[in-house]
């Protein structure tokens, strides 16, 4: 029988990751037409809406960079922990926590000024996902507790903590009834920095390069990295494990805490429980695409932003959201693939009779 | 009353039942994800198969008026949706963790898009719940464990035919050789890469059921975010399990108290609002995992050798 067996090129295709990014998304999209196709939709007007939405004039672009923004710091957030081997799965969860944090400033400080509220809503934010990041960061670091499963865990609890919030403690007086969080006094909104994209830009922009260089230039990202490629290597060369697992996982958690602090004053008016939309997951797609290299982050979270603003505009025409999801996992599938096959080549052979 | 608590008999009695309808639910995802780890393979979709299953099982049942055939459609479907990790994780050898959490983004968001035009329709058919006849009859135990819907009794089974083929036949030995020892494996003739991807179909197809157990029973018909994380509660059952089934199975009873539990706080009279105890099964999650790191702590591993290794014979 004929099989095809994967064979290990003698040197990688040249064009490397950016050819396998170009083939994935081709093929992804492909893909993603004929899902569109079995549902009766049309994928050239479904594409077309799509890119003229996110991409079509400086408007639109603005409304993708700002989606981009917590994109770009989710991704980060997991790609930092990644670099240790350690997975970060609960971007999502820091991402509300931190917005609930923010919230909770927003609440104390009513009367402050403008600037003074927003910088500590965004410090707050930072510090509450460095919060909820801390207690996986522990466990994995002292007891060896899988923080998939823990960070995983913490996404479903701070759901249910602003339900909570929501439905009591905070409980808008003024709501009339309705079970929401209170407006967010005015002075609290970031302003904008161009058309629809608000200032948060900027700071997301400062944190992807400082963190990128903290990564690949300088001794603590040096040891980091040594720690992610070999534990033993690590201990041998006196680095001292548990710290950095400590240390990474509660960093990775306060970028992506800041994520939900600068949503929070920068796009959101109060505090719902679907303040982090789908980020922290996305940010996973996003970090792995960019193969966890903060460099990589930036430009992969503005085609996602694209996707998601592109998959807002075709809720007009009727067809469901979920689409662009779909989409960002048929892209990262498609560029795994292509990835795969940049150093391996599919070979048709027959099975030989194995002489060892 | 004890400890200040009430206990009325109604309320007990349905706790219990609920308790192993959501523990039967629960113990088939991880049953599945059980297999395919044992074979070496880490499925981080399960959230998403379980979400296809639902909805698939759903949309099946109502357009084929045959409980059943929507059930065998979730696994199926189920299982298609495994092949994906199958052809990325096991054929081409991409990252497990990366593969599987791409199934679950990609599993759910295929599902909402597949069930928008079904969220609401009324569940005019679902599974009824099995007459044993007299033992039905029995107060209490009749009403617990003789009056549930026929995949609690489904699960059960499984759970006995998974322990017996992975303990006590060939394939099932090969099947863990695969999970323990690839090169080893496959030096004894066996296709690791056939065996594992058996392996993540049959977890597929189990996951899918027990999505199809969530549409089709216990809250009959499709509403987004039905799941709602408890795929990797099933992932991190098979942790507490320590991969085995009779641990699994104890474990899939415990959390099903903990998702039965937030529904009916009001019956035993608890303090705290409700939505504090809807935390309930993913607090127990990470205190089980907490504590179970701390009573492992010096003892060798539980887990499969080879648990997310991929397998090229070409590099071994």
């Amino acid at each position: 029988m004929i099989r095809p067996v994967l064979v290990r090129r003698e040197a990688p295709v040249r064009g490397g990751q950016p050819l396998a990014f170009a083939v994935g998304l081709s093929v992804a999209l492909l893909l993603g037409a004929v899902l569109l196709l079995v549902a009766g939709d049309s994928p050239i007007e479904v594409y077309r809406r799509m890119l003229s939405a996110s991409f079509g004039d400086l408007e639109a672009f603005s409304v993708t960079l700002n989606r981009a923004i917590p994109l770009a710091l989710a991704g980060l957030a997991v790609a930092i922990a990644a670099t240790m081997g350690l997975w970060n799965i609960g971007a999502e969860g820091q991402i509300l926590f931190g917005a609930t944090t923010a919230a909770g400033i927003a609440q104390a400080g009513e009367g402050w000024s403008g600037p003074v509220l927003i910088l500590a809503m965004i410090v707050g934010g930072s510090i509450g996902g460095a919060l909820w990041a801390l207690g996986p960061a522990a466990a994995k670091a002292y007891i060896g507790v899988n923080e998939i499963i823990t960070t995983l865990m913490l996404n479903e609890i701070a759901i249910r903590l602003i339900r909570y919030l929501i439905n009591g403690p905070w409980k808008d007086p003024e709501g009339y009834g309705f079970v929401q969080a209170p407006a967010l006094p005015e002075q609290s909104f970031l302003p904008n920095l161009f058309q629809r994209t608000h200032v948060g830009l900027l700071i997301a922009i400062a944190v992807l390069a400082v963190v990128g260089l903290m990564v690949s230039r300088s001794s603590w990202g040096y040891e980091l990295r040594v720690a992610g490629s070999s534990g033993a290597t690590a201990t041998y060369a006196g680095i001292s494990l548990k710290r950095k697992i400590l240390t990474v996982l509660v960093l990775s958690g306060a970028v992506a805490g800041l994520a939900g602090g600068i949503e929070l004053t920068g796009n959101a008016t109060r505090l719902t429980e679907t303040v982090s939309n789908g980020y922290g997951f996305a940010g996973i797609i996003v970090a792995a695409l960019a193969l966890m290299r903060p460099s990589g982050v930036a430009a992969v979270a503005v085609l996602f932003g694209a996707v998601q603003v592109g998959g807002q505009s075709i809720k007009a025409i009727g067809v469901s959201d979920a689409v662009s999801t779909v989409l960002q996992a048929l892209i990262l599938f498609g560029v795994i693939a292509a990835g795969v096959l940049i150093v391996y080549r599919i070979e048709m052979t027959e099975p030989k009779v194995r002489s060892t | 009353m004890i400890f200040g608590l009430t206990f009325p008999e109604t309320a007990v009695i349905g706790l219990l039942f609920a308790a192993i309808q959501f523990g039967a639910m629960i113990y088939l995802a991880s049953l599945g994800e059980m297999i395919a780890e044992r074979a070496g393979v880490l499925n981080l979709g399960v959230e998403g198969m379980m979400a296809m299953g639902a909805v698939g099982g759903f949309v099946f049942a109502i357009e084929t008026g045959s409980p059943w055939l929507g059930l065998l459609a979730a696994a199926v479907i189920g299982a298609a949706v495994a092949m994906v990790h199958g052809l990325f994780a096991v054929a081409l050898g991409a990252n497990q963790v990366v593969s599987g959490l791409a199934l679950t983004i990609f599993g759910v968001g295929l599902a909402n898009f597949w069930g928008t035009d079904y969220e609401g329709v009324r569940p005019e058919v679902q599974f009824a719940d099995v007459d044993w006849g007299p033992l039905s009859d029995i107060s209490w135990i009749g009403r617990i464990l003789f009056q549930q819907s026929p995949l609690a009794y489904s699960a059960v089974l499984l759970g006995f035919v998974t322990w017996f083929v992975l303990n006590r036949t060939r394939g099932g030995l090969a099947l863990r050789a695969a999970g323990e020892s690839a090169a080893t494996a496959d030096a004894a003739g066996h296709s690791v890469l056939g065996l594992r991807l058996f392996a993540v179909a049959i977890g597929g197809a189990f996951a899918g059921i027990g999505g199809a157990y969530l549409s089709l029973s216990i809250s009959p018909g499709w509403t987004v975010g039905v799941v709602a994380g408890r795929g990797w509660i099933a992932v991190a059952l098979v942790i507490f399990g320590a991969w085995k089934v009779r641990r699994v199975a104890l474990g899939a009873f415990l959390f099903g108290l903990a998702m039965a539990l937030p529904n009916r706080t009001e019956s035993f009279d608890l303090p705290w609002d409700p939505i504090l105890w809807s935390m309930l099964p993913y607090i127990l999650t990470i205190a089980v995992m907490i504590a179970g790191a701390l009573v492992l702590r010096n003892r060798p591993p539980a887990a499969p050798a080879a648990l997310g290794l991929p397998f090229r014979r070409e590099e071994r």
